[in-house]
């Protein structure tokens, strides 16, 4: 059983290593059929000037590599690297049929090309910011509108808490074009501030989350705070938020993940200014450049997953717990 | 309450109440319900800034162009049909993986949550490229399907027949936070229950069958909304892979995209509108009829 | 816990306060006009070429201090989506550039009349070569001044056609070409598909008029049709338009119809054109140039390919385009600069459209490898091509296609056209991935789909 689930694993994660071998794999290696699963080159042979391949020739029973200098259907003429003065070996039948001689080399320096093209200092520190800046809102906000949905009574709690749930089940496009309309009308589009303003307004899920958590604190904190005097607002400092940590753990994380993978707002309000923008519309508007060379696609996903792959990896413990934690609310 | 006034205390709880869900509700009118009236306000007129006619009322032009309008229902239909092969994994895998990590059987289940969790936090478009990378006719998923001796192996990506079955392999990178919840869901079935169950004779099958999902429906029911609603705007990854062109030969023209398309393409504001609000109705009648067949499969163990 | 809290707060706040910051434009000088150039309709986005383009706004910004240009930089892939959103919050730029004709088709009625301008300014167009204004004109509407024209050749891998013991396909229009037996054929389409069957090349080395080809391990391709845009695939064989003439009526021209069947037929029975799975093989150049992965033999292409064709190996070289039914045509393309309708400064934008196309001209054209639309900067052009390149490549046949452009051209303005485009796309796509199809009714469905798109009101 464990081997199977091992099994599993290993399949579920092979695009990782298949990511990790292409990028390194050279223009010449990705342009040639059958080629060999690790990073190599064909080897070649200078001769007169020229660069020619080297393959894995069949002659009297032996294999040789030999450079091919004349390509021809019936028969093809050969150079043997090793000793070039002797001249050309005439060789029959197809060329194509022959192997060519593999030499294992991982190209690193596609990852530093690829570093330049898509500048990623700059996509790196726009995500960075978007991240947490929005972080902070949303966390903020989700507080505060938890607190006042958990623990005050107040005319139409109930319809608008229903309310605020049915905004998860609401398509984004059913707002998409007003909104935009006038985020444009504001001058806002081709600036943070579309991305960013909505999240000090809170949202749906981590608000839910959040309050489910609030609702499993006991009462008797709250009042046993108020008596000695404590307003509402010091009342969510000091009894709720310590309290509620591993929830607003969860929603930070969770906040913080789902921003740095957030494409589409982005895109649409940051088109025209790669200078703004984050590293997926980075990374999607580098594969539509160079979707013609897929080791730099793929040394590029390896740099933009980074990031959150080793995060989740310092903290794998507060990620899974956070889900545990507020996941299990029905 | 009603034809009593409020004690004072009461109306001050009221008033910090209100408060403090005043950002959500600031919020909620801004880009939300205004916007949402805005778009259906929309759908009466000829807002199109490809063809410049002065705006107008047209009443249900735009609806009976809808119902005419092979491509939204054609659209509609690829949804249908990627939803109908991804939701029952996307429902079924975690929970079956779940049941496997926790099960004693198997060793390492820390190890084993944390990486099947892992491929949750990469970013979509980069995961949507790199398992591009494993679907093309020379990548690992079809060298592998010939080393099987599976002959012909399906272009995953390029034809019409099989894109959509690809998708659904993109997208089980998304599964991570399901196998959690599904996860923490497990953990918390009373352990007594799976003692009675074995004094009763019960198998491991029967117990699956009558403690395990009884206990877990619930969770089941929390995933499955989730997953409807998501797939229902389902149109990214398609987007980043394929421009938005709906190829191969318009089997990735999502109802989503053409949605998107009409809005940032043809530019046909008050059309775009339409469609978003057929995606709305849909959307609620799917969880409304969810909900209400609900009622009959999921058990809460305690009211709340 | 509080004094996180207060933190919190006050980085949030600075943080957003940084980011509205960045939004207003810089109050500098006193009266500067700001202009927004939009790029990437068509060409300009690569690295090398913002460079460039951000050289040209830096010299203009030296010379006078009035106006102020920023470019907007959008990659081809989201560009026309990106530029339609802007025009309908009302948040358009004021000048787009480098454009086609199809970019500009794609925004029809939205594009600043010229005209008055050209007039007012006193602009001299002699300096081009003849008619070649018109391709920018739609209707009485004067929308660009020219700039650089693209001319459709056929490229050819030699070593490959050495390799077969062919003769090279010919340089001169009018020429016929010469098999290894002394035969000598009309320069056209069925000869092509004749040279292109012996240039397919399965993995044992075996063509494809042999016995025993297989045609499940093809590793070297006979031909590659211009593949992006079906209109430019139909244009190759002789130049037509959708529009039957009342701006109604759908009418699929003949010609684009022969060229769509080469095609198709090209791919799934004759085999000389790779599928759409295969064209998307790492192998091929992964759903790019297939002619670049220096697997192919011949491919029609805009002189544009120049940006990579060195991909290619240095075997390569132009000849003429084939003829059809006694007709040749080279579909050419034609970029310039563009001002909104919607422009605030108009004024301001045609004085810098005109440096664009005027003292900026030579340094936009050899970034965007586009040949110069005036007739007096072609040699020099031509010169500078010839250095980037070690193979030595006859490049009198792209001056020579020049005399065969299309006309109407390709991507002229049709009656709903983006969506007129989706289906287009969608048919190509299908063509490309699946075989077995019947073409009469697959060219029937198409003109009553693309009927029904515009007979919407």
């Amino acid at each position: 059983m464990t081997i199977v689930m091992f099994g599993i694993v290993a399949a579920f994660l092979s695009p990782l290593v298949q990511m990790t071998l292409s990028s390194l794999k050279s223009e010449r290696q990705v342009s040639q059929a059958h080629a060999p699963l690790l990073p190599s080159d064909p080897r070649t042979f200078t001769h007169e000037g020229r660069q020619y391949d080297v393959y894995r020739v069949p002659v009297d029973g032996a294999v040789r590599e030999l450079a091919l200098v004349k390509k021809g259907r019936a028969e093809s003429e050969f150079v043997d690297p090793a000793a070039p003065e002797k001249g050309t070996v005439t060789w029959r039948g197809s060329w194509r049929t022959l192997e060519p001689s593999w030499t294992l080399a991982p190209q690193w320096s596609n990852y530093a090309a690829v570093w330049k093209l898509i500048d990623f200092p700059r996509l790196l520190l726009n995500t960075i910011a978007l991240a947490v800046i929005s972080t902070i809102g949303t966390v903020l906000s989700c507080t505060l509108v938890a607190y006042g949905f958990a623990r005050f009574r107040f005319p139409g709690r109930g319809p608008l808490f229903t309310l605020l749930i049915a905004t998860i089940f609401l398509p984004t496009a059913v707002t998409l074009i007003p909104t935009y309309t006038i985020f444009a009308q504001i001058g806002w589009v081709g600036t943070w501030l579309p991305l960013l303003v909505p999240t000090f307004f809170a949202n749906a899920y981590s608000v839910f989350l959040l309050r489910q958590y609030f609702l499993t604190i006991p009462r008797e904190m709250d009042e046993a705070a108020s008596i000695d005097g404590a307003g509402p607002l010091r009342t969510l400092r000091s009894v709720i938020v310590p309290q509620a940590w591993p929830a607003i753990t969860a929603v930070t994380l969770f906040n913080f993940v789902y921003t740095w993978n957030d494409y589409f707002t982005p895109l649409v309000y940051l088109s025209g200014r790669p200078e703004l923008q984050p590293l997926q519309v980075g990374l999607a508007t580098f594969n539509g450049l160079y979707s013609t060379k897929p080791a730099y696609i793929q040394a590029g996903a390896m740099m933009t997953i980074a990031v959150p792959v080793i995060l989740f990896i310092c903290f794998q413990r507060t990620f899974v717990r956070g889900v545990m934690s507020t996941g299990v609310e029905k | 309450m009603k034809g009593e006034t409020m004690s004072r205390a009461a109306r001050r709880e009221a008033r910090y109440g209100l408060l403090f869900v005043l950002p959500w509700i600031i919020g909620f009118l801004a880009f939300t319900a205004l916007p949402m009236a805005a778009t259906f306000v929309f759908t009466f007129l000829n807002i199109s800034l490809a063809e410049q006619e002065p705006l107008m009322f047209v009443g249900l032009a735009n609806y009976q162009r809808l119902f005419a309008d092979q491509q939204a229902w054609a659209s509609l239909w690829v949804t249908a049909r990627f939803a109908l092969l991804w939701l029952p994994l996307v429902i079924a895998l975690p929970f079956l993986l779940a049941v496997a990590v926790n099960s004693k059987y198997v060793r390492g289940a820390g190890l084993l949550r944390v990486l099947l969790f892992m491929p949750y936090v990469v970013p979509f478009v980069a995961s949507a490229l790199i398992w591009q990378n494993m679907l093309v006719n020379d990548g690992w998923i079809n060298t592998a399907l010939r080393l099987l001796g599976v002959g012909g192996a399906p272009s995953w990506l390029s034809d019409p027949a099989w894109v959509l079955p690809g998708l659904v392999m993109i997208g089980l990178w998304g599964l991570g936070s399901g196998i959690i919840i599904n996860l923490a869901g497990l953990r918390g079935i009373p352990t007594e229950l799976y003692d009675a169950a074995r004094l009763d004779g019960a198998g491991w099958w029967r117990q699956l069958w009558h403690v395990t999902i009884p206990m877990m429906s619930p969770v089941i029911f929390y995933t499955m909304i989730l997953a409807v609603v998501e797939v229902m705007q389902y149109f990214l990854i398609p987007l980043v892979l394929f421009d938005g062109s709906g190829n191969p030969g318009g089997a990735t023209r999502f109802f989503n995209l053409y949605l998107y398309q009409t809005f940032f393409t043809y530019q046909e504001m008050s059309y775009g509108s339409t469609l978003a609000w057929l995606l709305f109705v849909i959307t609620l009648i799917v969880t409304l009829v969810l909900f209400r067949l609900s009622r009959r499969w999921v058990h809460y163990t305690s009211e709340r | 816990m509080n004094r996180l809290w207060h933190a919190l707060v006050a980085i949030a706040l600075a943080m957003a306060l940084a980011a509205c910051g960045s939004s207003p434009p810089p109050g500098g000088d006193v009266a500067a006009v700001e202009l927004r150039w939009y790029c990437c309709l068509g060409t300009g986005e690569q690295a090398e070429q913002v460079k460039a383009q951000q050289k040209v706004i830096e010299r203009f910004h030296a010379a006078q201090r009035r106006i102020r240009v920023k470019l907007e930089i959008v990659t081809y892939d989201s560009a026309r989506d990106t530029l339609a959103t802007q025009i309908a919050s009302g948040n358009g730029p004021d000048l787009a550039g480098p454009v086609g004709v199809g970019g500009a088709a794609a925004f029809h009625g939205q594009w600043l009349d010229l005209a008055p301008l050209i007039k007012s300014s006193g602009f001299d167009l002699s300096s081009y070569a003849k008619g070649s204004a018109d391709l920018y004109r739609i209707g009485s509407v004067q929308e660009g001044i020219p700039f650089a024209i693209y001319p459709s050749t056929l490229y050819y891998k030699a070593d490959m056609f050495e390799e077969a013991g062919l003769a090279e396909p010919p340089h001169k229009y009018g020429e016929k070409y010469t098999w290894p037996d002394g035969r000598q054929s009309e320069w056209n389409y069925d000869t092509l598909r004749e040279l292109a069957l012996r240039l397919t090349v399965d993995k044992n080395g075996k063509d494809a008029t042999q016995a025993g080809f297989n045609p499940g391990e093809i590793v070297q391709y006979g031909f590659e049709p211009a593949r992006d845009d079906l209109r430019y695939q139909g244009a190759a064989f002789a130049a037509g338009s959708l529009d039957a003439g009342d701006g109604k009526t759908v009418k699929i021209p003949d010609a684009w119809a022969d060229s769509w069947r080469f095609f198709y037929d090209g791919m799934w029975k004759d085999r000389f054109i790779m599928t759409g799975p295969v064209f998307e093989t790492e192998q091929f150049n992964g759903d790019g140039a297939a002619f670049f992965s220096g697997h192919v033999a011949m491919s029609v292409n805009f002189l544009w390919s120049t940006y990579g064709v060195a991909g290619a190996g240095d075997d390569w070289d132009l000849a003429a385009m084939p003829s059809h039914d006694g007709r040749t045509t080279s579909p050419t393309s034609a970029d310039t600069f563009r001002i909104l309708a919607g422009s605030k400064h108009p004024a301001e934008a045609f004085e810098f459209l005109t440096y664009l196309v005027g003292p900026a001209s030579q340094e936009l054209l050899s970034a965007y490898g586009a040949m110069p639309a005036r007739t007096a900067d072609q040699d020099a052009f031509f010169a500078k091509l010839a250095e980037q390149f070690t193979n030595k490549v006859d490049w009198q046949v792209a001056k020579d296609s020049v005399a065969f452009a299309d006309n109407p051209h390709s991507e002229s303005h049709t009656p709903k056209y983006n969506q007129t485009l989706t289906v287009l796309g969608t048919y190509r796509s299908r063509w490309m991935t699946e075989g077995g199809l019947d073409m009469d009714a697959q060219l029937k469905k198409m003109r009553e789909e693309i009927q029904g798109v515009w007979n919407r009101s």
